[in-house]
């Protein structure tokens, strides 16, 4: 359980730095039991920070949203840094970034969380149904105590926190300056259960599940924006010449797009689940992105997001990297 | 209709190894199946997965990249590269239940002429067993 108050007690001390321009973390929500992302720019906005079980988002998602406009003649750049407040997950993000070399490690000032799992909110709606508003959530050991129009129930925390977190190995922030409260390790084990499941299935079952999750896809894209890892200036979908996907919301265009969107994380992306979280049509994106993260464990012994120093994945290479399926 | 059911397989191969090879292989007056569409790329690293996505969208039923032999690239390493990003290429495809063996990989250098004749024999009766790729085909009409 965080301490609210020791939150903004970090927020505002962060805040009151010269060097930092604003702060992003969570605040109440305007709407129901969501919480939303929310910017302190003076140490008074401190006060609205909170964390619970409900900070679903990954923040990490800011410091690459910010806009660089052309400067005047004359005129300085804005040098000053950024603070973000992380969980676990979102802090792999971070770090993957750094690996990148998508953002200075000076120009980020990171706030850790240690998370104990957070609430799927998909899974939250489908338990109390047109009772999503004056819900609150508080962490309870092992079990959940949500709050509904009054009345407090608790529930197994396995029933509410969403897939990743029940196999999250690292619930502690890797990288941070600010550590509120304590370190929590974690004795969860990822074992790709699912995606070693679905492997057994022949070819033709797969790509009947896939060509209806596919079929879905509307192509808002909200996977590729709510993606801490998404941050190309130039998207290969926005691409006009060359066009490499069209427009068109079809079977073709939807399964390259889904197909391609997975690949450019490979090697990347850290299991955050905001894809999947994002998109409305619910298509099980994190599918695809676990099938990866196993198979490069596996044939090239890396996780992503982990150590900042390494090269990434796919611009490094070893002799003996597998070749079975080469001619 | 009736008629037997001729592959279409788009071969993205290196100008320094692969490329040569093909050359070796016609001007020795060798024997392959028709079936292989080169495009020449100056190396496989330059092969991006969206090239491959597209052209099993745009009505190929297989593709095959030629690479130099690992240690003889031209670049050095972009043939371990695209090693890497084929392997995890193909992991996906699988996945979604697309035959990987309709992506394939080979390394044959300048002087394999039959190497190239053989790798292409292969290729094409594999994807000739496979069938015509109709899973994501794209649809041109409007």
């Amino acid at each position: 359980m965080v301490d609210n108050n020791q939150l903004r007690e970090a927020v505002k001390k962060t805040i009151s730095r010269d060097d930092v321009k604003y702060v992003v973390g969570y605040e109440k929500g305007t709407y129901g039991f969501q919480t939303t992302p929310c910017f302190a720019y003076k140490p008074e906005d401190a006060d609205k920070f909170i964390f619970s079980p409900l900070c679903v988002h990954n923040l990490s998602v800011f410091p690459m949203l910010e806009e660089k406009p052309p400067l005047r003649k004359g005129e300085e750049p804005d040098k000053r840094k950024i603070g973000v407040v992380v969980k676990g997950c979102d802090s792999r993000a971070i770090v993957q970034i750094l690996q990148e070399k998508g953002l200075d490690r000076d120009k980020v000032v990171i706030i850790g969380i240690p998370c104990t799992g957070v609430v799927d909110p998909k899974k939250l709606e489908k338990m109390f149904p047109g009772h999503i508003k004056n819900v609150e959530v508080k962490d309870d050991d092992d079990k959940f105590a949500v709050t509904v129009d009054g009345k407090t129930q608790k529930i197994q925390k396995s029933e509410l926190i969403p897939d990743k977190c029940k196999t999250c190995e690292y619930p502690t922030p890797i990288l941070y300056d600010i550590l509120i409260g304590k370190e929590i390790k974690s004795n969860k084990n990822e074992d790709y259960k699912k995606v070693n499941e679905f492997e057994k299935k022949s070819l033709k079952d797969k790509w009947e599940y896939w060509e209806k999750q596919f079929d879905k896809c509307i192509r808002c894209y909200a996977c590729r924006n709510a993606c801490p890892l998404c941050y190309c200036k130039e998207c290969m979908v926005d691409q006009l010449n060359p066009q490499w996907v069209r427009r068109s919301v079809n079977i073709s265009e939807n399964t390259a797009w889904n197909l391609l969107r997975a690949f450019h994380l490979a090697g990347r992306c850290i299991g955050c689940g905001q894809c999947e979280r994002s998109c409305p049509m619910d298509i099980p994106l994190m599918e695809l992105n676990k099938k990866i993260e196993k198979e490069i464990r596996e044939m090239f012994e890396y996780e992503a997001g982990v150590n900042a120093e390494e090269k990434p994945l796919l611009a490094m290479f070893k002799p003996d990297d597998p070749e079975e399926f080469i001619l | 209709m009736g008629e037997k059911f001729e592959p279409n397989i788009i071969g993205f191969l290196c100008n320094w190894c692969s490329y040569a090879g093909a050359d070796l292989a016609g001007t020795s007056r060798i024997q392959y199946p028709p079936n292989l569409k080169v495009i020449r790329v100056m190396c496989s690293g330059r092969v991006n997965p969206i090239f491959v996505i597209n052209a099993l969208q745009q009505g190929a039923d297989g593709v095959l990249i030629g690479g130099c032999h690992p240690g003889d690239c031209h670049y050095e390493r972009g043939n371990y590269l695209a090693r890497r990003r084929m392997a995890v290429l193909k992991k996906l495809l699988e996945y979604t239940g697309i035959d990987p063996n309709r992506v394939r990989m080979t390394w044959v250098s300048a002087a394999e002429g039959v190497k190239f004749a053989e790798v292409v024999k292969e290729v094409t009766e594999d994807i000739r067993k496979l069938g015509p790729m109709q899973h994501f085909k794209r649809e041109n009409k409007w």
